[in-house]
């Protein structure tokens, strides 16, 4: 790094988007005899997903979103040889529909606070010099030369600091629990395994950011008294897992892994162990079956990992968020951090936008955020200005959450309390054209597939449920659905073995307790008021049509006839329900009939 | 030592014992389906369920994975729990609606219907793992695995695919609580034709055997099996019966060991064996499960037997008509000519069995009905009045007929003609004859065979029981056929022999000894094998043949055999002998 440049240009979400705009910038550059003035980064996720590709210049802060291969001559041209910002590229804030050229000022970015995500998409991840140039293992040298574990154990337990794999236990408890353990060996296990559909922190974290979380675990060993350490992700994380290798590799070649760290004494090493995905692959013990070569199934945890882990050893099992944020403790202090978040929730929170938001992507905020800030400041609001009707939080397993809860402060307690959970951080919004039960379905089939089936209720209560919930949507529903979907479900919660059985009715009866008006009408009335499910929809021209004729044009099976600007019939023998129309229409003239 | 309450009661738990484990050991019912004593607990049925108390904070648990936590509260039938039991019998009712375990448990707990639509009627596996953990655990053979998850999980071999894994021990089928796994032999009839049927591997000889206690099979035991087929890889598999015994008795890593030790008197009862019936190819020993050999009847009609002592043929029906046939092997010039001389009474007695039992028509083919002993002629008259029909002529031919039954073929001396009757079940009374290593046996104790292959006494009327070497008696069958009440007067008169030598304290040796001096000795050995009572012995250190002076006879085979001539024969020397003679014929000594 001896080199100075004049300018920067980092590079996000490059591996499935746009495998042509990295080699195409950096050949421009090197045409235009610009290689040593401006330095191309590979930079990890930035989490705005929706906009990707996207490209920050440093230092002027200059931010391009969806850029391809075509755009490079363009950029390079008017940004890095001219100066000037090419507007085309820039963003546009989706509500105001003006353009915002720096990354600063869009909300998107200035509403986060990026702690567990301080790194991503800053630095290369594959260098652990620019790692340290950011203040990287500065916390591991406090630790090894100034705490005792006890005192590590201490400040982390005052930070107030949940572990952010989804259920939030205090992680200060959890270390200290298993300092405490007896035994000489003890496990020190990172769990990359994310399992939610729609989740994708972890991953970003584990591609963009590595050393942070390596570091993490450098200090959560030396705080228990673990001599090794497990970094489990599942096989499909390609990208996590090379850079994760990479920074072991690295870590180990700077002395921050194996013998006698920075000199302290203090011996500890790191493997990477790859497992099979799958949602219920992530619950922590059945990581540790994993880790020892048996099939990611959850066993009770009655003793806890911290006693009985990995090879019936004590086990302290974080997730890579948790993890990536104890540096930052350390060197803040606890104090900083109980600054930031709600009473009991200490901290920032990630989540992933999804859904209908404008801004679909990875949000880190400060802990009793409101969904209301959410989904409508950082998020940019609901395409196509529809109504917003529900957001389900948690995950597959998280319950949803009506409008009159918007102004709830989100933390571990109050959406638990409210029916949902923290989980992971999945945030799925949902507007007026979306079906719950159609949704809740949907969940359900995901979750009894996923079940690993061990346990009766789960594997046999799940497919109960949905075959309940298909009925209800095709029209067939009883009355009395409600009650048994509602009993079964409190039983599948109560009997369950682990997390998965636990919170998979979730869905099922936090929409019966907030949205039960949805069931009705498919019960009673046999309509789906959303207009999705097939069998309970008729879909009607009302008098708002204009007759333009996109609607006739985009049914796939010609089932729309009129007159140019005359009012447009469906004919229902012909129709399938698929609904393009109805998306198609600039008028809102289909209804539902 | 940790203190729980359950259900009001206040019970003392060990170090490492689930909630579950002191409930049952207190006689407190709590029920399960994927438990077992000696697997791992598993949690995955969630029918164990119990409210558990601990720091004021109540929760539903389950019982069987709960460890028996000190100053902790269980409930095992509070109404949130017997909730819980519910919704998991409703569910798993609804999976296999026909399985009488889960109907019965499900009945229990008011659950009468399954409570949701049922996939498949037929389902027997409830999936509660049991078979698998048996065979990871135990059977260490890792054939059954789970495959798929969530509805669509299965119990199989990896892949689904037949494998060679399977040692075949039917662990899996022992433990499944429903009986839904079964083997299936390629040749089912090859099964069935095992007249004596399968057994357990730890069974009990037979229930008035002594010592009275189990043996292991270690050609069926599941532990022995690995071991062997995987050359000591597998050391360690199974064991249930271990972990089970409660007084500890069973000790696995025993060893077969050889005692050495010093007695003054060696009584031989080694014993007969059957003679093997399929050497005589006519009686079609072997073709059909229901032509047995006397032995296997008495194991039929025994009451602690495979039948609980009904007499039944192979496809379990009463037989109508059965044949018994004498002499197979016995007075029979291609087979042992003596006579077995038990057969004629035992064969007297199964035909009163099966009289008494199946009321079936009996045929007796017999040459000669040897009733010799005491109230024997008496019995015999009885079994002929309760209506056998006694055929006099060897039995000679048995035929199996396509429709399972047997035709037997003989000559009926006293009518003149031959004879044919069709019968369910034929009993071959086979011979008496020497154990098959009778010869290894004879060498190592010096002892004499008769011509019939067994041992010879020292003297047929006055030395029953001795045998030509000194201190070693003959008892029982190893001597001659003979019948429980000989053998045991046989028997009594060997021990009496035994301690007859035995009181005595010392033992008087005869003066007349052979005696090799060393130094003349050129170590040819030719006496060692020649002496009729092992009494030389070669001295590996000096190299010469040596005299047990207590084992001589003093016959003088090994003097007149020495190739040296300097075997001494004690108080019979040449010289000596020389002088008689001398002093016979009056003619003065040299």
């Amino acid at each position: 790094m001896a080199e100075r440049h004049r300018a920067d240009v980092l590079v996000s979400c490059l591996h499935d988007r746009a495998p042509d705009l990295l080699p195409a910038l950096r050949q421009e550059i090197e045409q235009r005899g610009l290689a040593g003035e401006v330095r191309v980064i590979e930079a990890g996720c930035r989490g705005f997903c929706s906009m990707g590709p996207v490209l920050l210049i440093e230092p002027d802060g200059t931010f391009y979103v969806g850029v391809q291969a075509a755009d490079v001559p363009e950029l390079v041209e008017e940004t890095l040889v001219k100066g000037r910002v090419v507007e085309r590229l820039t963003y546009r804030e989706p509500t105001t529909r003006k353009r915002i050229p720096r990354y600063e000022d869009i909300p998107f970015h200035s509403k986060q606070q990026r702690i567990v995500l301080r790194h991503c998409g800053l630095i290369n991840p594959t260098s652990i010099e620019e790692y340290i140039a950011v203040g990287g293992y500065q916390a591991l040298g406090k630790v090894l030369t100034e705490m005792t574990p006890e005192q590590v154990i201490e400040e982390i337990k005052r930070s107030g600091l949940r572990g952010r794999g989804g259920a939030g236990f205090p992680t200060g408890r959890k270390w200290e629990a298993a300092r405490k353990a007896h035994g000489d060996i003890k496990y020190v296990v990172v769990n990359g395994d994310e399992g939610d559909p729609n989740c994708f922190m972890d991953r970003a974290l584990m591609e963009a950011d590595p050393h942070s979380i390596l570091e993490g675990a450098i200090i959560a060993a030396y705080a228990i008294g673990a001599q090794h350490g497990f970094f489990y992700i599942p096989f499909e994380h390609t990208l996590s897992i090379k850079n994760v290798r990479t920074a072991i590799e690295q870590a180990r070649e700077y002395g921050f892994l194996g013998q006698n760290i920075l000199g302290a004494g203090f011996d500890f090493d790191m493997e990477v162990r790859i497992g099979a995905h799958c949602f219920v692959g992530g619950e922590s013990t059945a990581v540790m079956a994993a880790i020892e070569g048996r099939a990611s199934e959850p066993r009770s945890k009655y003793v806890h990992t911290t006693e009985k882990g990995v090879y019936n050893r004590p086990s302290c099992l974080n997730n890579v968020k948790t993890l990536s944020v104890v540096p930052e403790i350390i060197l803040r202090g606890a104090d900083w951090y109980t600054g930031i978040g709600t009473e009991t929730s200490k901290g920032t929170a990630v989540f992933s936008l999804a859904g209908k938001v404008n801004n679909v992507g990875l949000v880190e905020v400060p802990m009793g955020i409101t969904p209301r800030e959410l989904i409508f400041e950082i998020g940019g609001g609901i395409p196509n200005k529809r109504r917003f009707k529900a957001l389900q939080i948690g995950g597959p397993s998280g319950g949803f959450l009506p409008e009159s809860l918007l102004d709830m402060p989100m933390d571990y307690e109050t959406l638990d309390q409210a029916g949902a959970m923290m989980g992971t951080g999945g945030v799925i919004v949902a507007d007026d054209r979306t079906c719950l039960l159609d949704t809740v379905k949907f969940f359900l089939e995901f979750l009894q597939e996923e079940s690993c089936g061990k346990c009766t209720p789960c594997r046999e209560g799940l497919p109960q449920l949905h075959r309940i919930l298909s009925r209800i949507v095709e029209g067939r529903g009883e009355p009395a659905d409600l009650e048994t979907l509602e009993s079964l479900g409190r039983a599948i919660q109560i009997t369950s073995l682990c997390g998965l059985g636990k919170t998979a009715p979730n869905p099922v009866l936090s929409t019966l307790r907030y949205f039960r008006d949805e069931y009705l009408a498919h019960i009673e009335q046999k309509k789906c008021p959303a207009g999705v499910c097939k069998a309970l929809v008729t879909f009607v021209i009302n008098e708002k049509c204009t007759g333009c004729g996109v609607c006739a044009r985009k049914c796939p099976q010609n089932a729309i006839s009129g007159e140019l600007k005359q009012a447009h019939v469906i004919n229902q023998s012909l129709c399938i329900k698929c609904g393009v129309c109805r998306d198609a229409c600039k008028f809102d003239a289909i209804s539902v009939a | 030592m940790a203190k729980l309450i359950i259900d009001g009661q206040e019970f003392q738990a060990e170090e490492g014992q689930t909630v579950l484990e002191v409930a049952r050991k207190n006689g407190i019912a709590i029920p399960t389906l994927c438990y077992h004593p000696v697997l791992e607990p598993y949690g995955g049925c969630r029918l164990c369920m119990v409210e558990v108390i601990r720091h004021g904070r109540s929760q539903l648990v389950t019982s069987c994975t709960y460890p028996a936590w000190d100053g902790i509260e269980v409930k095992t039938h509070s109404e949130p729990v017997i909730e819980a039991r519910k919704a998991v019998l409703g569910l798993l009712l609804s999976r296999c609606p026909n399985v009488p375990l889960i109907q019965n448990l499900a009945y229990e707990y008011g659950v009468k219907e399954p409570p949701f639509p049922t996939e498949n009627p037929e389902e027997k596996c409830i999936l509660c793992g049991l078979c698998v953990r048996v065979c990871h655990e135990m059977v260490k053979a890792n054939v059954l695995n789970f495959a798929d998850h969530g509805p669509e999980r299965k119990v199989g071999p990896a892949f689904m695919e037949k494998t060679r894994q399977c040692i075949g021990c039917g662990a899996c089928t022992i433990v499944c609580p429903t009986g839904a796994i079964e083997i299936v032999l390629k040749e089912a009839a090859e099964y069935q034709a095992k007249p004596l049927g399968p057994t357990s591997a730890i069974y009990v000889p037979f229930p008035q055997a002594i010592p009275r206690v189990p043996v292991i099979d270690t050609d069926a035991c599941i532990r022995f099996r690995q071991h062997d087929r995987t050359n000591g890889q597998i050391a360690d598999a199974c064991g249930a019966c271990e972990m089970l015994c409660e007084a500890g008795a069973i000790d696995l890593d025993q060893q077969d060991e050889i005692l050495e030790l010093d007695v003054g008197a060696i009584v031989v009862a080694t014993g007969f064996q059957l003679w093997d019936a399929h050497k005589l190819p006519q009686y079609s020993y072997g073709k059909s499960p229901n032509i047995i050999t006397g032995l296997e009847f008495e194991r039929l009609s025994n009451a602690s037997g495979i039948t609980g002592g009904q007499i039944l043929c192979a496809d379990g029906k009463k037989p109508e008509k059965v044949a018994i046939i004498h002499c197979v092997g016995s007075r029979d010039k291609n087979a042992h000519e003596y006579c077995s001389r038990v057969c004629c009474m035992y064969a007297l007695k199964h035909a009163h069995q099966v009289r008494e039992k199946t009321g079936a028509q009996v045929y007796e083919f017999y040459m000669d009905m040897r009733a010799f002993g005491k109230a024997y002629e008496e019995f015999y008259e009885r079994v002929q009045e309760e209506g056998v029909v006694m055929v006099r002529g060897r039995g000679a031919e048995v035929e199996v007929l396509e429709n399972g039954k047997l035709r037997v073929k003989g000559e009926d001396a006293n009518l003149g003609k031959v004879v044919a009757v069709e019968v369910d079940m034929v009993i071959l009374n086979t011979a008496i004859e020497p154990v098959h290593d009778a010869s290894r046996i004879a060498s190592l104790f010096g002892l004499g065979r008769t011509t019939d292959g067994f041992f010879a006494e020292a003297h047929p009327k006055l030395r029953p029981v001795e045998t030509n070497t000194e201190g070693i008696f003959l008892a029982g069958c190893c001597q001659a056929p003979r019948d429980v009440p000989d053998t045991v007067a046989h028997a009594s008169a060997a021990a009496a022999e035994a301690l007859k030598l035995l009181s005595r304290g010392e033992v008087v040796i005869s003066p007349q000894t052979a005696y090799i001096p060393a130094e003349l000795c050129s170590g040819c050995r030719v006496c060692n094998a020649l002496c009729p009572y092992n009494a030389i012995s070669f001295d590996e250190e000096r190299k010469v043949s040596v005299v047990n002076d207590a084992l001589c006879k003093g016959c003088g085979t090994c003097v007149a055999a020495c190739p040296s001539g300097i075997i001494v024969a004690r108080h019979f020397t040449d010289d000596q002998i020389l002088v008689q003679i001398e002093a016979l014929l009056g003619t003065p000594t040299s």
